[in-house]
Order: structure tokens, then sequence, then C-alpha cells
């Protein structure tokens, strides 16, 4: 109940006023259409996958659309047929979540020093960071990222990737912050400051409540770029064992000799999974933190 | 008078440095974890690989850059002259030309429809849906579109040649294989992702347009259409110039998808400068680091000038 009060008051604010014409149905049949149409095509591709991870072999040969017979113990062989899995899956969790808490966690901080407090310098901090976005640098940089990685004996190790990874989404994740950070009236800190509360207890009990929804955001942000990360996990890695989830299924797809198609379906749904239960959780929040600020960044 | 005296009297040099150092103190341990990742292993690399890209680092002949020979721009001088470097940067602009109309216009056309639906469930429901491919990460999605493109398990052909009859199994066409198709497949597989992340943009350019300016226009008898191309475009062009900037810059780069769909596989449109820099870099020969490095930073500095370009050709025009 509470969902639904809230969406329509969010929504309520951004509908237009009720036409006094009477509508012309076409428009409204090609709206929709569109719509449907372009929701169908999104919806496809996934539906297909799963469906592929359910049929059985020769339905999955045959390649008809709908099964004829369904078999799901495509899930158990996928988790089992290669021995290292269950180490992938644990790489990826572990990097994913850390990563997810060390990027959110710094890009709040500087969020915050580049609105709320005095900070020296801070427009030349911005102006890197937005270059920053126009310099392929994950690509020309890969080089020495391997260079320092080396150097810091971390090549082949599943815990040195995390390094790197807290640059994936850095930059974004401050702006997103940023943006956030600016909807909050300055007056507000202000306020608390002549109480005597230090920047850092402002932060803490006044701003973080606020910022919720873009903690939430930047949260989603990171899950998708470190979960899906296949470069950086592909180069700096070797062994199968170091390996995340992506870069084995990845490899697993360019020569699936000892892999049928349902068990790489399977594997697939099981790779995208705790993404789209994550975003069915979490997407009321996510919808209001992209409102409130996060794309104005 | 007397508190005025006061107030014009500069304070002293050492009270100015101790107050810009104790302001220093307070602010920048916020910024300083973030930045030690953001020049750590996103500024400096790049800057250590232009320094690489003076040198003939082999990884496989060389200990370290800096015990390899300095030899100036001759990696520069080589690379412009490498046909693979050529075309490399010529089919990525291609494949850019391709991607980037319609990541930028279907998005928009998205939002403006999802913003004129009434029912409010139904617009909710409407974003939801469009915005789940967002949330799977991007690499996952180029396995998924490998299979989809497949000849053998693809439901795409399965429909043209099965379904549909439009081919056959000797001509059905073979999207990522061949050279005329396979850009337009991924850049259809590209707005497949990003449809509905970059309708988000557009929808939150639309809510900040007031409702006031359309009731006043439709007042005045202006059509429709001009009313969409003089109030609702118009709002919408800063936010369509920003994402033209942002995805020039990702699509000129890509190499995930690249290496995903074509592999090293040199007679493929795919093997653009950056799959040729990773190839360069970590797989033939004697792994040349400093050629390789050469190859970004001149992919680097063709699109910072595109950009510029770009931010000149978009500047505000008032």
């Amino acid at each position: 109940m509470a969902t639904r009060v809230e969406t329509e008051s969010i929504a309520a604010t951004r509908r237009r006023p009720a036409r006094r014409r009477v509508r012309v149905p076409w428009s409204s049949i090609a709206k929709h259409g569109i719509l449907l149409f372009f929701c169908l095509i999104i919806l496809f591709p996934l539906f297909w996958v799963f469906l592929l991870s359910i049929k059985s072999l020769p339905d999955a040969y045959t390649n008809h659309i709908w099964p004829n017979d369904f078999d799901f113990s495509s899930y158990r062989t996928a988790l089992t047929a290669i021995d290292t899995l269950p180490q992938n899956i644990k790489n990826s969790v572990v990097l994913t979540l850390a990563t997810m808490l060390i990027t959110t966690t710094v890009a709040v901080l500087a969020g915050y020093a580049l609105v709320h407090l005095p900070t020296p310098g801070k427009g030349i901090v911005l102006a890197i960071l937005v270059g920053s976005l126009f310099v392929p640098s994950r690509v020309t940089g890969l080089i020495s990222i391997w260079e320092i990685q080396d150097r810091l004996g971390l090549i082949n190790s599943t815990w040195g990737l995390l390094l790197p990874y807290q640059t994936l989404a850095l930059a974004v994740s401050v702006f997103i912050m940023r943006g956030v950070f600016q909807t909050i009236p300055r007056e507000l800190a202000e306020s608390a400051r002549v109480d005597g509360a230090g920047s850092f207890m402002i932060l803490r009990r006044i701003m973080i409540p606020l910022v919720r929804n873009g903690v939430i955001v930047v949260l989603i942000t990171n899950f998708i770029a470190a979960w899906g990360e296949w470069l950086l996990a592909n180069t700096l890695t070797n062994d199968q064992e170091q390996r995340t989830l992506t870069v084995v299924m990845a490899s697993a797809n360019a020569g699936f000799g000892q892999w049928l198609w349902p068990t790489m379906a399977a594997m697939y749904v099981v790779a995208i999974l705790p993404g789209l239960i994550a975003f069915i959780v979490v997407q009321r929040w996510y919808m209001r933190g992209l409102q409130e600020g996060a794309l104005k960044g | 008078m007397a508190s005025r005296a006061v107030a014009v009297r500069p304070p002293s040099r050492f009270h100015t440095i101790w107050r810009s150092t104790t302001r220093f103190a307070r602010t920048w341990p916020y910024l300083v974890p973030a930045l030690v990742f953001f020049i750590g292993w996103q500024l400096w690399p790049i800057v250590r690989a232009l320094w690489i890209s003076f040198t003939n680092f082999s990884f496989l002949l060389d200990d370290s850059p800096e015990s390899a020979k300095w030899i100036g721009l001759e990696n520069y001088v080589n690379a412009l002259q490498d046909p693979l470097v050529r075309e490399g940067l010529l089919n990525a602009a291609i494949f850019t030309a391709i991607f980037l109309p319609g990541m930028v216009f279907l998005p928009m056309v998205t939002a403006v429809l999802v913003d004129r639906v009434r029912n409010q469930k139904l617009a909710t429901t409407y974003r939801l849906i469009l915005l789940i491919p967002a949330m799977i990460p991007g690499p996952l999605i180029f396995i998924l579109w490998v299979w989809m493109y497949s000849n053998g398990i693809g439901p795409i052909n399965y429909v043209l040649v099965d379904v549909l009859g439009v081919y056959d199994l000797t001509n059905q066409p073979t999207w990522l294989g061949s050279t005329n198709t396979t850009f337009i497949s991924l850049a259809l597989m590209e707005w497949w992702w990003g449809l509905g992340f970059h309708t988000m943009f557009y929808l939150a350019g639309l809510s900040t347009i007031p409702k006031e300016l359309y009731e006043s226009a439709r007042v005045d008898g202006a059509s429709e259409w001009r009313i969409f191309w003089k109030i609702t475009f118009a709002r919408l062009r800063p936010i369509l110039l920003v994402l033209v900037v942002l995805r020039f810059g990702t699509a000129y780069a890509l190499i995930d998808e690249y290496i995903l769909t074509g592999g090293f596989d040199r007679s493929k449109p795919t093997y653009t400068w950056t799959v040729y820099m990773w190839d360069t870099a970590f797989q033939v020969g004697d792994q040349n680091r400093g050629y390789a490095a050469a190859i970004g930073w001149i992919g680097t500095i063709g699109m910072l000038a595109v950009v510029l370009w770009l931010f000149y050709a978009f500047r505000n025009k008032d």
C-alpha cells in the first residue's frame, strides 16, 4: 500500500493536467503499441534464454522456442560441470560486494566534500573527474594497470582485482552523489554546524538518511560494473580458480566442448539472476534516486 | 568607527596560512580515499602508458619499461603507417556512426511516449520493463546476443528460416559473422541494452518542463508537432548533447563486445584499434607494450579531438 501511495505522489507531480479535448484514440493505440513492442523486444531474449535453460536436449537442438519436454536438471549440471565454478561464483560475490561497499563509501565522502564542505580545490578535482569520462583510460591504461598489479605481486590474484575495480564506476558514482547532495539545502548543514556538530556527525546523522535513494543508485551502478567486469579480470588473472564467473562463462562460451546448450543457459540465468532480484527488491528507491538528481549530476 | 577599522585591517600572514591549512585538513580527508583509487588506477596508468609509448618495451624481452630503450616517436610513426591501426580507427568510427543515432534518439522517442502515459501503474510498469537490461552487466549481454544471433541455436534465424521462411539454411544471415552485418547487429544489441537507461535521462528532463508552457502554446493554437519541436525537443536538447558526448566516448573505445563477439580475428571489422592494442600488448609476438601503448594513445588523442570538437559544435550559441 505504501508503495502505491508513494509512486503515485511522485507521479502526480509529473503528470500533465488532463486535457479538455477528448483524446484521439488512434494516437493512444499507437503510443501503447510502440511501447508494448519495445517491452516485448526487451523481454524476448531473457524469456528465450530462460526457456532454453529448462528445455530437454532434443528440444534445445531442434530450436523450437516452446519446448515439448521440460528438463530442470540443467541447473544441477551447470553448477557441477565445471569443478571450479563454486569458487568462481564465490570470487565474483566477494569482489562485487567489496567493490560496492568501498566505492560507494568513498563516493559518498567525496560527494559530501564537493558540495557541503568548503573544500579548497574542489573545482580542479571536479574538472579532472569530468575529464576522465572522455578519456578511454580503461583501455589505454590497461598496460600500466598490469604493471602496477605486477609490482604489487597481484597478478593472478582475485583479491588484487579489488584495487582496479574501485575505478570502474568511481567518477560516475561521485557525480551521482554530488548531484544528490546538491538537492539538500545548505541551511540544514549550517544550522547543525551552529549547534556544534562536526562535519562527520552532520554527514552521518543528517545527510545519509536524506541521500539514501542516491546511495541505492550508486550501489546498483557498482554492482553492475563489478559483477559483469570482464576485461580486467580476463587480463589480470590466469588460473581458472582465481577467475570470476563472468570470465569463466565467456570462455566456456568460446569453446563449449564440455558444454551443452541448456547447461550454458542455466549458468547464464544463475549469472544474471542476482542483479534482477536485487533490482526488483530496491526498484522503488532506485527509481526515486534517479528522479532525485542522480541523473542531473 | 572602531569596529570598521578592525574589519579592514588585513589578517596576518600567519593567520591566513593557518586558516587555509586547517580548512584543508578538515575537508580533504573526505576526498582522499576516492582520489587514491582514482589517481592510482585511472589517472596514473594512462600517464604512465604515455611514457611507455616512447620506449620499445616488449614484455618478453625487457624486465621493465625502464630497462627498455627510449625511442622517441618511432612507435607513433610506425603505428600511423600500420594498416591495422588505420583500419582499426576507421572501423571504430564507422561503428560509432551507426551506434550513436539509435542510442540517443530511440530513448528520446520512448521517453516522450512514456511521459504521455496517463495511467500511472502502466507508466511505472513500462519503465521497469525497459530498465531490465540495464541491470545485466555488459559482457553478459554480449554473451546472450552471440547466442541470439547464432545460426545453430539462435531464435532470430529460427524465426526467419523455420517460421517465416524468409531465408533457408543456405542463405540465412550470419549476423555477427559477415562483414556487412556485424556492426548493425552489434548496434542493435547495444540499443537493446541502453534503451531503458537512456530513457530515464530524458524522463528526468521531461519532468522539469513546466506544464504551463504546453497550456499556453495550445491556447495560442500551436500544432502538436510545433509544440514538440519548440518546447519538448528544445528542452531535451541539453540532455541529448550530453548523451551524444558521453556515448561517443564509450562507443569509440569499445573493447569487450568486440573481443567477446569477434575474438582476435584480424579479418573481421571488430578488430578495431582497442582489440589490436590488447592483442599486441598481451598476446602476440614479444608482447610489444611500447607499441601497444602508442596505439592506445593515438586512439585517445583521436577521441579527445572529437570530444573537443563536439563541445565546440554544441557550445551554447545564445
